[in-house]
């Protein structure tokens, strides 16, 4: 039981979402087995009834045909509205379930814990996270909806069978819930080692592929090409080893089934003549009970797929569990919304968790409003680091610090698959169409976006794509102007940018960052140059504080990166 | 130091080249067609599997005579033999279903494997300079998902297929036998059901491939915005932007919907037709058992066993087909991810010679020596390179500089055989580049690319990347020549972000430096752009870990950074292409 508690969160979520239609899928399933069902035992009757009163010509003209051979025509007709309204409500409540998944999976992983492991493996974390939602998508379908429908299909047809007699009805129902429910979970059981084998080969396949496309050159020159080649073909024999298990799970439990279809069949057959001779029931309920037991496992053999891929569902609630649960973030150390406030950071020090030195250590800076300052020193000296942990979205190990609302320019430009005011209105969401014209304005973009067709409801595509570089830094710095915050980060703001459009953008940037706290991680002359002070960090510590007008300070600018 | 730029054409060595390069015809060319159509159907798993459904026509002859007995009141032991062998066949059937499952999808699975494997092979020798290279990620996504959609397809889907050709003639036969009527009303279904069957598929495939995208779409949503997930939450629009995704998962939903509205309809017409079969030869026994219809049972009365056993059959008329209805959705996506894997097989130009090579010798440093090299990029109007000739001693240092654009990358490939040249020659150490020689020369170059490739694992395993005999102390040393023993003091055993997540371009490179001393002594390094996106005190840090490590090595460096360039023993210029193309 401990392993389903891991459900639990996500059967809280879909409770909490569209219930009445999982209840409705639910039940319009259940009207359809039961339709199915009761068809073949009606007609059984039916037949088996006509044949008696057919023996002589007084009963075969006073037997009521009508009744049956409409019930049988209504049954018929019944199952298949009630199966077309089952197919479209458990779909229409599945992706409702999906749309309420992806929801509180985006809030999960938002979290900054999250989000920083997120920001550390994306492509693996974000395939893991594709996987983990499919494999939680067919919960309601597969499994959820299959045994509810089935056990119910069993009680309906033991209560049938209990007015044939009470014994076999009792002792079908017995044997229905215990073998019918007990094969597929021991069949589920059997897959769940497998189930969660498969999800770590098809992993390895996958991070290896692309190890393969995008180190084949380091590979060719390592003579380790053919190796990574066998290596793939080693993930692939793990995960044909875990596919040929669930098979064989899903083939067991369909053979296990079958032994029990067959066993009731012959079983309920010997009954109903037993009871037949002894004159307890006639022909027809006779042939109605052995037609019961023939459709009676039918809604059973659905479970077999939702049993061997449960064991998945249960990983992938596992892991995506504790991202659904409503907890918020801590509040972020020191957070102080007061604009116009000094920015303090005292004996700070930052490090990795497990690693044996820190990348921030001993850090004592106080920056004042309005003032500027350029974050310079050596590449992975821990700038970006820094510029986290003024954001808020580290905490330091020690020491203290008290940080501000922040608008933060990234260093890979950050856009997303939206129309270019959604892309805006991020930064402000009430931001009006004026405010953001003069925000592309300000950043040189207003004129190619007015020679949009679109304007400003053109749709970017995936990452922002369809800009050209130069236009999607400049989108993302008149993103960053609409914000108005007291304290703006920049990571490189000009990387990747040729020239003259660098220069620009550094020149708009120093127009608009009046009054405000400017923060910009850099190893260019032309970025530093918008600094009133020049922090260089080395080995983890500031290893020089100097301001504009100093010696010093041309000194600092000078060892930077020309253009 | 000197300067070089190209030298004059010679046409001799030219011709001479282009017959070195021709050795291997298929290089450049489309490889041969790939036997990666269908696999022989699993014929005789889908003999198991027919079997199995029709053994339903003595079990049900079993049941039927049975309750005929108990009719015709025979005592309740009569019922055991009968009720024996439903009980005996019944396990036959599910033991046959089985087997023939299993063995299907075994078949299937081992195709899986073969063009996997495949796949691999031909992505790994694909060249990096084709420019119609599959992607990392559309190679990651069709060798996983993408291809195991084939296994549903050849397991599940061409049994069935087969299944549904077979067993309803046969099931028809025997109703036949009994009743043509009852026969007639099955029959009668059948002729719509194809023309159906035909319109489902159609309209399943097409409502399938649709909804898909839209799954997909709804995911790309949300991996779109978690990729962005520092901007959002620096401008704290977790929650705007959450709600947004639910109103774009709605929106989905209600026009997948409208589609799958249309796609079930057509599925439910062969659900009633199905239905109303049954329906129809149950109501016809009913009548012709009252004397109602005194037809259609060849000029007799059926007995409530022939009834009952042709009132049995009619469902299993009908199963195959709905059976093979119900797994339809399996063929679109069987279909695309064999095409997929095709796509990514087949075609495109590949690296000189195979993946690896099984002798390495050791040996010093590497001569270079190029001429008459001629490439042209498939996408592009003008030559990146033509008719180049250039030198290099054995343990020369040599930075290559020409424009963005102007072939440097290119002719690091080239020397490197990640592509066969147009025209042309490579010789290493004297060795003409061919088919034959690749691997091994290959064996001996270090490349630190740009930017290098950080492969999922640990910083030791980014080192050694899997070679033979190196060691702990191997390790230590190239960590130290590469000056990166802090970073592995820091980093210790855990593993590195993707793409070197966490680690910052110097670092990146100074691990490269160290795969690149680690292990047997290169006789040549390549060194792409190894300074750009760097600061000044990190560059010239890295240019003298690089001089150190190429001592007595032969080197060329592709760059414009002429702070590096001036510590090279000599500097070449590749000409413009607007140039090349007057010479040429």
């Amino acid at each position: 039981m401990s392993r389903l508690s891991a459900l639990r969160p996500v059967l809280a979520l879909f409770w909490a979402g569209d219930r009445r239609m999982l209840v409705y899928g639910t039940l319009l399933s259940f009207t359809t087995a039961l339709a199915g069902i009761a068809l073949l035992g009606l007609s059984g009757w039916f037949i088996a009834a006509t044949s008696i009163a057919g023996l002589t010509l007084i009963t075969a003209l006073t037997f009521d045909v009508f009744m049956p051979s409409a019930g049988i025509r209504l049954l018929a007709i019944g199952r298949t509205a009630s199966r077309y309204g089952e197919r479209l409500v458990t779909h229409d409540a599945t992706l409702g379930v999906l749309a309420h998944l992806r929801e509180h999976v985006f809030r999960g992983f938002a979290r900054a814990d999250a989000a920083r492991g997120l920001a550390a493996n994306p492509s693996r974390l974000l395939f893991r996270l594709t996987i983990d939602i499919d494999a939680l998508d067919s919960l309601y379908l597969r499994v959820l909806a299959p045994v509810l429908v089935a056990a119910g299909a069993a009680l309906a047809i033991a209560a049938a069978l209990v007015f044939v007699h009470p014994l076999l009805g009792l002792s079908s129902a017995i044997v229905l819930l215990a073998a019918g429910l007990g094969i597929p979970f021991l069949a589920s059981r059997r897959a769940a080692a497998f189930a969660r084998l498969r999800a770590h080969a098809l992993e390895a396949l996958r991070s290896r592929s692309i190890d393969l496309v995008r180190g084949q050159a380091d590979l060719a020159m390592t003579n380790r090409l053919g190796a990574q080649v066998r290596a793939i073909e080693a993930a692939d024999i793990r995960l044909a080893q875990a596919d040929r298990a669930l098979n064989r799970a899903e083939a067991g439990a369909g053979f296990g089934l079958g032994i029990l279809s067959a066993a009731l069949l012959a079983g309920v057959l010997l009954a109903a003549a037993f009871l037949a001779e002894a004159g307890t029931i006639g022909v027809p309920i006779a042939t109605f009970a052995v037609l019961l037991a023939l459709a009676s496992l039918e809604p059973f053999a659905l479970l077999r797929r939702g049993a061997v891929e449960f064991g998945r569902t249960l990983q992938a609630a596992t892991r995506l569990g504790p991202r659904l649960t409503n907890r918020s973030d801590p509040p972020k150390l020191g957070r102080s919304a007061a604009h116009g406030m000094a920015i303090r950071l005292e004996s700070v020090s930052v490090g990795h968790p497990g690693a044996a030195r820190s990348v921030l250590s001993d850090i004592s800076v106080a920056i004042r409003p309005g003032e500027r300052i350029a974050l310079v020193g050596a590449s992975g000296v821990g700038k970006s680091t820094l510029l986290s942990l003024l954001a808020g979205e580290l905490n330091a190990s020690s020491g203290n610090l008290t940080v501000h609302p922040c608008g933060l320019l990234t260093q890979r430009t950050e856009l997303f698959r939206d129309t270019l005011r959604g892309n805006l209105a991020l930064a402000r969401p009430g931001a009006s169409d004026t405010e953001m014209i003069a925000a592309l304005e300000a950043a040189g973009l207003a004129s190619y976006v007015a020679s949009l067709p679109g304007g400003l409801d053109t749709i970017l595509g995936e990452g922002g794509a369809g800009l050209s570089a130069g236009q999607a830094r400049r989108l993302a710095l008149a993103r960053l102007l609409l914000r108005d915050a007291a304290l703006w980060l920049l990571d490189e703001p000009t990387e990747g940018l040729d020239g003259n459009t660098a220069r620009d953008v550094v020149a708009r940037l120093d127009e608009r960052a009046t009054g405000r706290i400017l923060v910009v991680a850099t190893h260019t002359r032309r970025e530093a140059s918008l600094a009133d002070r020049i922090l260089v960090l080395r080995d983890g510590r500031i290893a020089a504080d100097v301001a504009r007008g100093t010696p010093a300070f041309d000194m600092e600018l000078s060892q930077l990166r020309p253009d | 130091m000197s300067v070089s730029g190209n030298t004059s054409a010679q046409a001799t060595i030219t011709a001479c080249a282009a017959s070195d390069a021709g050795d291997d015809p298929s290089v450049r060319a489309a490889s041969p067609p790939a036997s990666t159509t269908r696999p022989d159907l699993p014929r005789f798993a889908a003999a198991l599997q027919i079997s199995a459904s029709l053994l339903w026509i003595p079990q049900a002859a079993a049941i039927a005579f049975a309750i005929g007995n108990i009719a015709d009141g025979a005592p309740a032991q009569a019922a055991i033999l009968p009720a024996l062998c439903v009980f005996v066949i019944g396990i036959l059937r599910a033991a046959l279903e089985r087997a023939g499952a299993t063995r299907a999808y075994d078949a299937a699975r081992a195709h899986l494997s073969t063009m996997r494997a495949r796949a691999a092979a031909a992505v790994a020798t694909r060249s990096p300079l084709d420019a119609l290279r599959p992607s990392s990620g559309l190679v990651a996504s069709t060798l996983t998902e993408q291809a195991d959609a084939i296994v549903p397809y050849l397991a599940r889907f061409q049994p069935l297929r087969i299944s549904a050709a077979v067993v309803p003639p046969i099931i028809l036969g025997f109703v036949f036998v009994f009743s043509w009527v009852a026969a007639l009303a099955l029959l009668m279904a059948a002729p719509v059901i194809p023309i159906f069957m035909a319109l489902i598929g159609w309209q399943a495939k097409a409502a399938s491939e649709r909804q898909l995208t839209r799954m997909g779409n709804m995911n790309a949503f949300l991996l779109d915005r978690l990729r962005g997930l520092a901007t959002i939450r620096a401008f704290d629009a977790v929650d705007s932007t959450a709600l947004r995704l639910r109103a774009n998962a709605e929106e989905l939903r209600t026009s997948t919907m409208a589609v799958l509205r249309v796609a079930f309809l057509s599925s439910a017409v062969l659900e009633l037709f199905a239905a109303l079969g049954v329906a129809l030869v149950a109501v016809y026994v009913g009548f012709h058992f009252l004397g109602e219809l005194n037809f259609g049972a060849w000029g007799g009365k059926l007995t409530l066993a022939q009834g009952l056993f042709v009132l049995l059959l009619a469902p299993a008329f009908f199963e195959p087909l709905r059976d093979l209805s119900s797994v339809w959705h399996d063929r679109a996506a069987g279909q695309a991810g064999l095409e997929a894997l095709d796509r990514i097989t087949r075609g495109g130009t590949k690296i000189v010679g195979g993946p690896e090579s099984t002798a390495v010798e050791v040996s010093g440093a590497l001569s270079v020596w190029i001429d008459g090299l001629t490439f042209r990029h498939a996408e592009s109007a003008n030559a990146t390179l033509s008719d180049f000739a250039l030198s290099i001693d054995p343990g020369e240092h040599v930075a290559v500089m020409a424009p963005s654009g102007g072939g440097k990358s290119t002719l690091l490939a080239l020397v490197a055989g990640l592509s066969s040249p147009d025209n042309g020659i490579v010789r290493l150490g004297g060795e003409p580049m061919n088919h034959a020689s690749a691997a091994h020369l290959r064996a001996r170059i270090a490349w630190l690319g740009q930017p290098p490739h950080i492969f999922s694992g640990t910083l030791r395993s980014n080192i050694t990347l899997g070679r033979p005999g190196i060691g702990r102390r191997d390790v230590a040393h190239a960590t130290e020549a590469a000056h990166i023993a802090h970073l592995a003091a820091q980093r210790g055993h855990a593993m590195i972000g993707e793409n070197g997540a966490g680690l910052s371009g110097g670092e990146t490179l100074r691990l490269a430096l160290a795969r690149a001393a680690v292990g047997i002594r290169p006789g040549l390094i390549l060194v792409d752009e190894p300074t750009a996106h760097l600061d000044s005190v990190t560059a010239t840090e890295i240019t003298d870990r690089l001089l150190a490590i190429a001592e007595g090595t032969t080197l060329v460096v592709a760059t414009h950074d002429p702070a590096l360039a001036a510590r090279m023993d000599r500097v070449v210029m590749l000409p413009a292409p607007a140039q090349l193309e007057v010479l040429a």
